[in-house]
């Protein structure tokens, strides 16, 4: 009750409220392409955040892959003296080396593909 | 719809509150290039800004105060009203009661108001927003706006007699 007394009360208007609104008014802005400017800003702006993703990560995979096969060529050395001769991790390793690479730079393939579809469903 | 970021529901709301929102930043700098800008920037912000939007209080007085932030953030603020304050200031003998070309009554009534008054005398006389609608616009409480909105009458007030006073 108090809310409805108290909107009224805002719409009781007297000379000087008329006569600052009649001075105030102006002619609606007609849009003359201005919605259509803005939604293509905004359409644009989403591609750009859906495309920096998938970029970014072929990007850090291209990076990082020289490191990791460094660092996957070190860790089997690290790991030898707990496991002994009878399981050689190196041996095991050296052998597989190639594929690890094949396989790093398949499964960073595979993420990007993935996100890029992932982005055009959307 | 919105909520899902669908650009084209935006484009909606964009066509149904782009006069109010242009119309405000253009009073409030009184440069309608500048003005157009900001309005596009200020459509940008509240895209981005969405999710924060509850649906607590009217849509327009949320976008109101995006357009606000984003014209008090803006470095281009248009210094016309300082400009009238100085041409009025400077000409005292040749002003007449009759309306100029450049400067209309309008004009002369906000130079005289802080920022923060000329923004809200603009959101209630030429926007048509309730208090409330304001006071959501410009994060105030409703009572500040009332008072507000009454001290900016005052001045008008006081600034039309003195005007007659000082330079007639």
């Amino acid at each position: 009750m108090t809310s409805k007394i108290i909107n009224m009360a805002e719409r009781m208007k007297d000379k000087e409220d008329l006569r600052l609104e009649a001075m105030f008014r102006s002619a609606p802005v007609p849009d003359d392409g201005f919605t259509t400017r803005v939604v293509s800003r905004i359409r644009r702006r989403i591609w750009v955040r859906r495309l920096s993703l998938p970029i970014a990560v072929a990007v850090g995979a291209a990076i990082s892959a020289g490191p990791i096969l460094e660092v996957v060529k070190v860790v089997p050395a690290l790991i030898n003296p707990l496991f002994g001769s009878t399981f050689n991790i190196e041996r095991l390793v050296a052998a597989d080396l190639p594929q690890i690479s094949t396989f790093l730079f398949g499964a960073g393939l595979v993420a990007v593909i993935f996100l890029a579809s992932k982005a055009l469903e959307d | 719809m919105v909520a899902q970021q669908d650009a084209g529901a935006f484009g909606e709301l964009v066509r149904r509150h782009q006069s109010h929102v242009r119309n405000f930043l253009r009073k409030l700098t009184r440069d309608y290039a500048l003005a157009d800008d900001l309005a596009q920037d200020a459509f940008l912000h509240a895209w981005d800004k969405l999710h924060t939007f509850t649906g607590k209080g009217a849509f327009i007085g949320w976008l109101m105060s995006v357009a606000y932030t984003t014209f008090l953030q803006s470095k281009r603020r248009s210094n016309r009203y300082g400009e009238i304050l100085n041409e009025i200031g400077q000409e005292p003998v040749r002003q007449s009661m009759e309306q100029s070309d450049e400067i209309s009554d309008l004009d002369r009534f906000l130079a005289v108001l802080t920022e923060e008054e000329r923004a809200i005398m603009i959101l209630s006389y030429a926007c048509g927003l309730s208090h409330r609608e304001i006071g959501d616009a410009a994060g105030l409480p409703v009572g500040t706006v009332k008072s507000i909105i009454f001290r900016g009458k005052e001045k008008i007030r006081e600034s039309f007699d003195i005007e007659d006073h000082q330079y007639g």
